[in-house]
């Protein structure tokens, strides 16, 4: 008897799920998966039907800018224009992202001539070992550090020490306390992604296409800034674009494959994109497109393309390109929106010359970097790398992290 | 099912009623229904959930769990657990996709060194808790720890990719169904099929319902519980290769909570936690009713976040209705 108990209570269940249907509507003003944080929607480009209607300026980034909050070595000797050594302490050595850093360092101190940088650190991500490394070289004596931080906290002691030693600081890729640096290049803002992503995908399903979105989860603090600042930039700049919804994949390739598939069950002909939020999610969503079938038939290998251009399913993410390598190859991803590690170590050894030079001092606003041209100042004491790279068929080849 | 409902039935119903009922009354039953109510419920809300692509991605996405749930089933129902299989399908999974990519390596030896390396991580499972008596929820802890360790070490986090194309099995169909919903299907049956009717199946119910009375009738424990273990490594094997064998790339971490999928779905399938009792019929119609609910929740517009919330409903049920049964079973034994 209690089985037939069980399978009442099973059903009950079932149809407890049905009846919290209308509970989950979605939200108008905050799209789900999205943080309630302040937006900073950029600037549309030219031809967006958003464009047009963006009469009055916007409010300059200048108005709102922090005060200069980063940290100055003690007695540092003028080298203004002489030679200087640099050491790059990555968070870990040996692996493609920071061989491609430390390239483009090779490549700006080649530029500048008046630079030598080598690259030292651990062999794995740990900020016990890094901090050991940048002490061996305070007590070595070097005229600059260019750090990428393990551990944002843990580093920063090590880094002030340098700064009393009067030692430059300037970090990449992962910062420390603001104090305990003068600089940090910043690869990338939230909302320079943000647009960048949505350009993509209306390069590829045009200004009035649907989308849904693969995210890892709805709390995840990167993937919902990024959904935030999508949805005031599509707002201001593609307010046609159609969203249809949000998934959550957790970091789990397998789960992002299977909400995919239901998505593109569920909208079928109606979904023209997908954003992959996560480096994980990215992968997963398409494959479960490839697997359909239904890439872009313009660019892609014929085992995986759709029978005609109006049902295919264009996909876009943030990912690194080996993750992405073979979508791109296989025509199936046309854009990966990433920056690029080795413009971020040009950047880096440009800011420290400029350092160096003085002709980067906390008043300044902008910087020159070489082939990169002006770079701006941003939070205070960050200069942004600019906007972000897209990755596409003609230059993945290039890069291997 | 006990034997009064059964003979309560043949006495008062006839014979068609009399099966449904039989259908009705136990586990595989009640599954079933679910499932169909399900189908009838979310069907209705959006037809587009019953066309055959939808169907057949969730008898897709439930293979690999269900193949390692079949593993499970039989564990559980020796008594005990392993909480490292999802670890387990992260490992071989990046053994077979490295291999895979080894030139001149002919393909199926990527697909077949998970069925024979599984099998010994199980022996070693199975060693420490039949011959050193260990509780297989300790050494199962410690040798997930030991497998997610090893392979962050091994990988160093870096995906795999460039996997030769004749390598993805999981992605070829025959007769319209992908190849890994015949991996489940097959192996269901025949799991089924050893475990109801030969001597060796028989014994993991026997031992995992008391062990003195099962070592009285002449059943080693010892030998079960290493079978069992191995059998379970196999199980795990075959699910890594499905998993492995789906991807342009592999995922070089293993699945958070995979583990927790899969003994969700042998526990909702109606394998008794405390042994002895359960198919692995159950087993797989639960993991498809759950990648159904999943699948379906968002075919009608449900939060993701109810559905682990009716995932634990299905196991807080279970496993209460399981205890009721016992405790009644044990009061007739007593009266």
């Amino acid at each position: 008897m209690s089985k037939k108990v069980f399978s009442a209570i099973l059903m009950v269940a079932l149809a407890l799920s049905v009846a919290f249907v209308p509970a989950v509507a979605q939200d108008e003003v905050r799209w789900v998966g999205a943080d309630d944080l302040p937006v900073s929607p950029l600037e549309c480009p030219e031809g967006a039907p958003g464009a047009a209607m963006a009469e009055e300026p916007m409010e300059e980034p200048e108005a709102a800018a922090l005060e200069y909050n980063g940290g100055q070595p003690v007695g540092a000797p003028d080298l203004a224009g002489q030679e200087i050594v640099l050491v790059d302490v990555p968070k870990l050595i040996g692996i493609g992202y920071f061989n491609a850093t430390s390239l483009g360092m090779q490549q700006a101190a080649e530029e500048l001539g008046n630079v030598k940088v080598t690259t030292d650190g651990p062999t794995q991500g740990d900020i016990v070992q890094q901090v050991a490394f940048i002490e061996q070289y305070i007590t070595q004596g070097v005229n600059g550090i260019l750090f990428a931080a393990n551990d944002p906290v843990g580093i920063s002691p090590v880094l002030r020490r340098a700064l009393e030693s009067g030692i430059h600081v300037v970090g990449y890729d992962a910062n420390s306390e603001p104090d305990a640096r003068e600089w940090f290049v910043n690869q990338a803002e939230f909302n320079g992604i943000a647009k960048a992503k949505i350009d993509s995908m209306v390069a590829e399903i045009g200004p009035e296409g649907s989308f849904a979105i693969v995210t890892s989860s709805f709390t995840a603090p990167n993937q919902s800034r990024w959904i935030s600042e999508m949805w005031a930039y599509a707002q201001k700049c593609y307010p046609d674009l159609k969203w249809l919804e949000t998934v959550e994949s957790a970091e789990d390739q397998n789960l992002a494959f299977q909400q995919t598939q239901t998505l593109l069950n569920k909208y079928g002909p109606d979904m023209d994109g997908v954003f992959g939020m996560s480096s994980v999610a990215f992968p997963g969503a398409a494959d479960a497109v490839a697997q359909a079938g239904l890439c872009s038939p313009d660019d892609a290998a014929a085992d995986v393309a759709a029978p005609d251009e109006e049902s295919a399913v264009a996909i876009v993410g943030l990912s690194t390109p080996n993750q992405m390598r073979p979508f791109v190859e296989n025509g199936c991803v046309e854009s990966v929106v990433l920056w690029n590690p080795v413009d971020l170590g040009y950047a880096a050894v440009y800011v420290m010359r400029a350092v160096v030079d003085g002709t980067l001092t906390p008043e300044s606003t902008e910087v020159e970097a070489g082939r990169l041209g002006k770079l701006q100042v941003v939070n205070g004491s960050e200069i942004l790398l600019g906007p972000p790279f897209v990755y596409t068929q003609d230059n993945i080849a290039d890069f291997d992290f | 099912m006990t034997a009064t409902t059964v003979s309560a039935a043949r006495q008062s119903a006839p014979g068609w009623f009399k099966n449904l009922r039989m259908l009705v009354s136990g586990q595989e039953g009640a599954l079933t229904l679910s499932l169909a109510l399900l189908v009838i419920v979310v069907g209705t809300a959006n037809p587009r959930f019953l066309a055959q692509q939808n169907i057949s991605d969730i008898l897709l996405n439930s293979s690999y769990i269900a193949v390692a749930a079949i593993g499970m089933s039989a564990v559980i129902i020796s008594g005990n657990i392993d909480i490292s299989v999802g670890a387990m399908i992260g490992v071989l999974a990046t053994i077979s996709g490295q291999l895979s990519i080894v030139p001149g390596m002919p393909v199926w030896i990527s697909w077949l060194v998970p069925l024979i390396v599984g099998p010994m991580i199980g022996a070693v499972t199975g060693f420490l808790v039949a011959y050193l008596r260990i509780p297989a929820i300790v050494v199962s802890l410690g040798m997930m720890s030991i497998l997610k360790g090893g392979l962050i070490l091994a990988t160093g986090g870096v995906w795999i990719y460039n996997m030769p194309p004749e390598y993805k099995l999981a992605q070829q169909s025959f007769l319209g169904l992908p190849v890994p919903v015949y991996f489940m299907l097959a192996l269901t049956i025949l799991a089924a099929l050893w475990m109801r009717y030969s001597p060796s199946g028989r014994a993991i119910y026997a031992v995992g319902g008391n062990k003195e009375a099962a070592l009285l009738s002449g059943i080693s424990p010892r030998v079960v519980l290493m079978r069992v273990f191995m059998f379970n490594g196999l199980m795990v094997g075959i699910s890594s290769v499905l998993f492995a064998t789906q991807f342009s790339s592999i995922q070089s971490t293993v699945p958070s909570g995979l583990e927790l999928t899969i003994i969700t779905s042998a526990v909702v399938g109606g394998v008794s936690i405390l042994g002895g009792t359960g198919t692995v019929i159950g087993a797989t119609l639960a993991t498809i009713l759950l990648r159904a609910i999943g699948n379906g929740m968002i075919f009608i517009n449900v939060s993701a976040y109810w559905l682990q919330a009716v995932q634990g409903t299905l196991i807080l049920v279970t496993v209460l209705i399981d205890l009721l049964r016992r405790r009644r079973q044990a009061a007739q034994i007593r009266g």
